[in-house]
């Protein structure tokens, strides 16, 4: 029994230690969410920036309209270190041709103060319903794409990014 | 930095009929008008909302942009080289100023 209770007691050393290791690396992380946090919040306050939501703005712009998730691929880093520059490649395997083409491809960040970054109109005579560019991110949100073929179907994608740096000032 | 410098990059041969890639940079601050200096002033928004592709007479892509594309904008697209033309890019920034280049697509 005794032993038993050494045991334990000799047990309870490392543990405590342990434990109070857990507890002040939780500190230190909760304390850098914090900061990770706190820019964001207090961005927007000090520039008077026109806030709007991406469920707002795809309403206004495609209405009540079906969209595919489908035939349409965004390559974008997964971790984007610098927020100022996220290379974006937009690609389709929809038709080119006279009758059936990519007409728009419209290009958004879910967490930017205004969605919508980019509208890019295409003809047949691009060949490749293809799109490369580079945008800001002002944190880790959701990168879409939805494509409206010229017979007015809407197809999209969706694909997360995250962000370490802010780019969009402020 | 000067602004409005274009440099457009197409493949050195070209076949009639292919498709190739184009790519395009255009040096440009564009300032998204929510960045202040150090002494609070607001630095006025300043970019590109305009970008328009001519090959030949006809427009082939045009861009609509807002704030949130990335300062020397960068972009890459394809075109299906069928003709001998120019292929002409032009920018247009919120404060009037426009910058175009151009290069010749000579398919054989």
């Amino acid at each position: 029994m005794r032993q038993e209770d050494r045991g334990e007691q000799e047990g309870s050393g490392p543990a405590l230690t342990r434990r109070a290791f857990i507890k002040s690396a939780g500190v230190a992380g909760a304390m850098f969410f914090m900061a990770g946090a706190l820019p964001s919040l207090v961005k927007p306050a000090l520039a008077a920036v026109k806030e709007e939501n991406i469920n707002e703005v795809l309403r206004r712009q495609f209405g009540s309209r079906k969209v595919s998730m489908s035939h349409v691929s965004i390559n974008a880093p997964i971790i984007a270190e610098n927020g100022a520059v996220v290379p974006l490649t937009i690609t389709s395997d929809l038709p080119m041709n006279a009758n059936d083409y990519v007409k728009k491809i419209n290009v958004y960040a879910d967490g930017n103060p205004e969605p919508y970054i980019a509208g890019i109109s295409l003809t047949p005579a691009n060949g490749k319903a293809m799109f490369a560019l580079r945008i800001k991110m002002r944190k880790t949100s959701n990168v879409r794409a939805i494509l409206e073929t010229s017979t007015g179907k809407l197809y999209g994608a969706i694909r997360p990014v995250k962000v370490t740096i802010g780019g969009c000032g402020g | 930095m000067v602004v409005g410098r274009i440099k457009i990059r197409v493949p050195g041969t070209i076949k009639k009929g292919e498709v190739i890639p184009v790519m395009a940079l255009v040096t440009h601050p564009m300032e998204t008008g929510l960045r202040k200096t150090k002494d609070g002033k607001v630095i006025p928004a300043y970019f590109i909302n305009d970008v328009d592709v001519f090959y030949g007479n006809e427009r082939v892509t045009h861009c609509d942009w807002t704030y949130a594309i990335s300062a020397n904008p960068f972009i890459s697209f394809y075109l299906k080289a069928d003709k001998a033309a120019p292929l002409k890019i032009v920018y247009k920034d919120n404060k009037g100023g426009v910058y175009q280049e151009s290069v010749q697509i000579s398919p054989r």
